[in-house]
């Protein structure tokens, strides 16, 4: 009898833990089923006082600091405490959940004690998916979580200009990672292959056995960049973030050059965060990418070599003037890899005045680029081949 | 307590209070899962709060060896888990070559565990008793070394294809630590129980300051562990780690201050921020700060 009593509050409480498993889920903590086993047996070894309960839930489910205020709040609404677990006076209380201290006792693999039901952790209705968003969307940290999703995939052409304002944060984290893939792709690069002449020379040290070897020591080959992006008022933003991305890894190219063009190509170098022109832009004359290109091979035609990536961010709408596809193809000739980045969403390229196909198949890769997150990946797809 | 008893959260508690380490309810619960589960521990957070601590806190409360494994890049399974002494092989077979040994009696010779360098991990797996592995900073090591340890730490079993399998009987407790440099895979993370370790926080901080700087005065110290934390609220390239709060306790009980003022401060400063901007941007408010927590402090 008290065996068949012991099973179904093991059961209970399994399946109670497996609902708030499912309650942190759909709160955005995600637990895969590994997780879930060892939360159980986690559980079921340290027992149900109230502190090591949640401290073993939280150290086994939560894998990142950033989820706990989520986790907080999901525990919190599900296994509240209930009002008659509130210490009387005198009388035996055995377990009072408010306590700290004390562990589950051994022996007993639920650490259920006489006294003690499951109802003392348990809350009144057990909470559903939309409650358990809610309480995601009561603490800050799920706020910012969700905000930040969103923030990372509107379109460039949405965002008002104080999401504009919030994105530079955005903007650096998104930079930072891109700059550890890259390093990390540099490091990779360094698997070297055996130098022989150093290896025979080591070994003289073990008899003439080579034991140690030497590996040829590589210089890593750092690429050019050149980015040409397009300021005119519809994608003047994309620009602007392109420039705050790629910034923080100009370390890992060997000459970085930074163009901004409407109608005219115009370097640019960044002073103190902000974009300084080395000659004056028109920000309001209309696109004309041909010039664009034709100046730009006139006068920097020498910055393009066979080490060279060309990133090129801009709609490519070109107030039907001559798109000089053929001066972008000697451009592509002559550099390593040419990657158009195209802030439009893909069902208006070539729609309208957009000449995109003109130029595409003098591209190595054309990529939508229209929001935070697209963005960042065309780039991480540009660099993966560095 | 032998090693053969469960442990409980006050024999944890205990072991932490005589190691003199003091810290929230939370990381004694978390310490009392990790013996009690026995998984491993992935502790992150800022440098300088003690995560290294834990390991050689850990030792001391179960009365046992800690087995130190410090990753850098480049760490590979060679440094970690052992690497066979060429040299001394070389030797033997040279100093063997008068005798007329076959084959067998050759490599019975050089491939004992004589001629073998233990590293930290085969030390730890094949220890004659349970022992405390940390293995700090694992996010300076790269992803293979990751992978690696994740199968090490799976089944705590090596294969030398010379010797064997090297099965442990003793499992060490396990503490990874990370300063949160890069992500950690997914992997190793769900294999490990995880723990946050913060900045301990006023109070705690005040009781850290007056168990180890024992002779400072009260209202000093209140005033000490409440500018620490001010500092820590700022934008500073390093925030002050525990390590500097007590050593600038220290200073100050040696110049014989018994006050923090806009001077003191001043003088001791670089014992906290060890960075020259720092320095600088306290400096522009330092006696709004000091103002603020002599008002503060009891």
């Amino acid at each position: 009898m008290g065996g068949r009593r012991r099973r179904t509050l093991e059961d209970a409480l399994k399946s109670q833990i497996l609902s708030f498993i499912d309650a942190l889920r759909s709160a955005g903590v995600a637990a895969a089923v590994a997780e879930t086993l060892d939360a159980t047996s986690a559980v079921a070894t340290v027992g149900l006082e109230r502190a090591v309960f949640r401290e073993a839930l939280a150290a086994t489910l939560i894998k990142d600091e950033a989820q706990r205020p989520i986790f907080e709040s999901v525990f919190d609404h599900f296994f509240a405490v209930p009002k008659r677990a509130r210490p009387r006076k005198g009388g035996h209380q055995p377990n009072d959940p408010e306590q700290t201290g004390g562990a589950g006792t051994a022996g007993d693999p639920t650490g259920l004690r006489g006294g003690q039901r499951p109802g003392e952790l348990q809350s009144p209705a057990p909470l559903d998916r939309r409650e358990a968003r809610e309480c995601a969307g009561e603490t800050r940290a799920g706020r910012r979580l969700a905000r930040r999703t969103a923030l990372e995939r509107t379109t460039f052409q949405e965002m008002s200009s104080r999401e504009v304002a919030a994105c530079d944060l955005l903007a650096t984290e998104l930079a930072r990672r891109l700059r550890r893939n890259l390093s990390r792709r540099q490091r990779a690069a360094h698997r070297d292959r055996l130098d022989i002449r150093r290896t025979l020379r080591r070994s003289t040290g073990t008899g003439g056995v080579p034991i140690y070897p030497a590996l040829r020591r590589r210089r890593p080959g750092r690429p050019d960049l050149i980015a040409l992006c397009d300021h005119s008022y519809s994608v003047a933003t994309a620009s602007h973030f392109l420039i705050a991305l790629l910034l923080p890894s100009a370390s890992f190219f060997r000459h970085v050059h930074l163009y901004a063009f409407v109608d005219r190509p115009v370097e640019v170098s960044i002073e103190h965060g902000h974009l300084v022109p080395h000659t004056p832009l028109d920000l309001y004359a209309r696109s004309d990418l041909g010039h664009v290109f034709v100046q730009f091979w006139e006068e920097h035609r020498n910055l393009v070599t066979r080490n060279t990536t060309v990133l090129i961010l801009g709609d490519a709408r070109n107030n039907r003037k001559p798109p000089r596809a053929d001066i972008l193809a000697k451009i592509h000739a002559a550099a390593a890899r040419v990657v158009w980045l195209n802030p439009e969403p893909g069902q208006r390229w070539n729609t309208g005045d957009s000449v995109i196909g003109v130029y595409s198949k003098h591209c190595d890769d054309m990529l939508a680029a229209g929001s935070f997150h697209s963005l960042a990946n065309a780039l991480a797809h540009a660099f993966r081949t560095l | 307590m032998s090693h053969d008893e469960t442990p409980t959260l006050e024999f944890v508690r205990e072991g932490l209070t005589r190691a003199r380490y003091l810290t929230t309810a939370r990381v004694e619960t978390v310490l009392y899962l990790t013996l009690r589960l026995e998984k491993p521990l992935l502790i992150e957070g800022p440098a300088g709060a003690g995560k290294t601590e834990i390991g050689k806190v850990l030792a001391e409360t179960l009365r046992t060896d800690l087995v130190r494994l410090q990753c850098y890049e480049g760490l590979d399974e060679a440094k970690a888990l052992y690497e066979w002494n060429y040299q001394k092989q070389l030797l033997r077979i040279q100093a063997d070559r008068g005798q007329e040994l076959d084959w067998s009696a050759v490599t019975q010779h050089i491939f004992s565990r004589d001629y073998l360098f233990e590293r930290p991990l085969l030390h730890a797996i094949t220890a004659p008793r349970k022992l405390v592995l940390l293995i700090d900073e694992v996010d300076k090591a790269d992803e293979e070394f990751e992978a690696f340890l994740l199968e090490v730490l799976s089944d705590f079993q090596i294969s030398i294809p010379e010797l064997g399998t090297i099965r442990a009987t003793h499992r060490p407790v396990v503490v990874l630590t990370s300063n949160r440099t890069r992500e950690l895979s997914d992997a190793l993370k769900r294999r490990c129980l995880y723990l946050y370790l913060d900045f301990p926080g006023l109070d705690i901080e005040r009781d850290i300051v007056a168990l180890k700087v024992p002779d400072l005065e009260v209202r000093l110290r209140d005033q000490v562990a409440r500018f620490v934390n001010n500092l820590r609220t700022l934008d500073l390239r390093k925030a002050p780690s525990i390590a500097e709060t007590l050593d600038w306790a220290r200073a100050l009980r040696a110049l014989g201050i018994k006050e923090l003022d806009s001077a003191a401060v001043r003088q001791t400063l670089n014992l906290v921020l060890k960075h020259e901007e720092d320095l600088h941007k306290v400096e522009s408010k330092l006696s709004a700060l000091v103002a603020a927590t002599v008002r503060h402090a009891s």
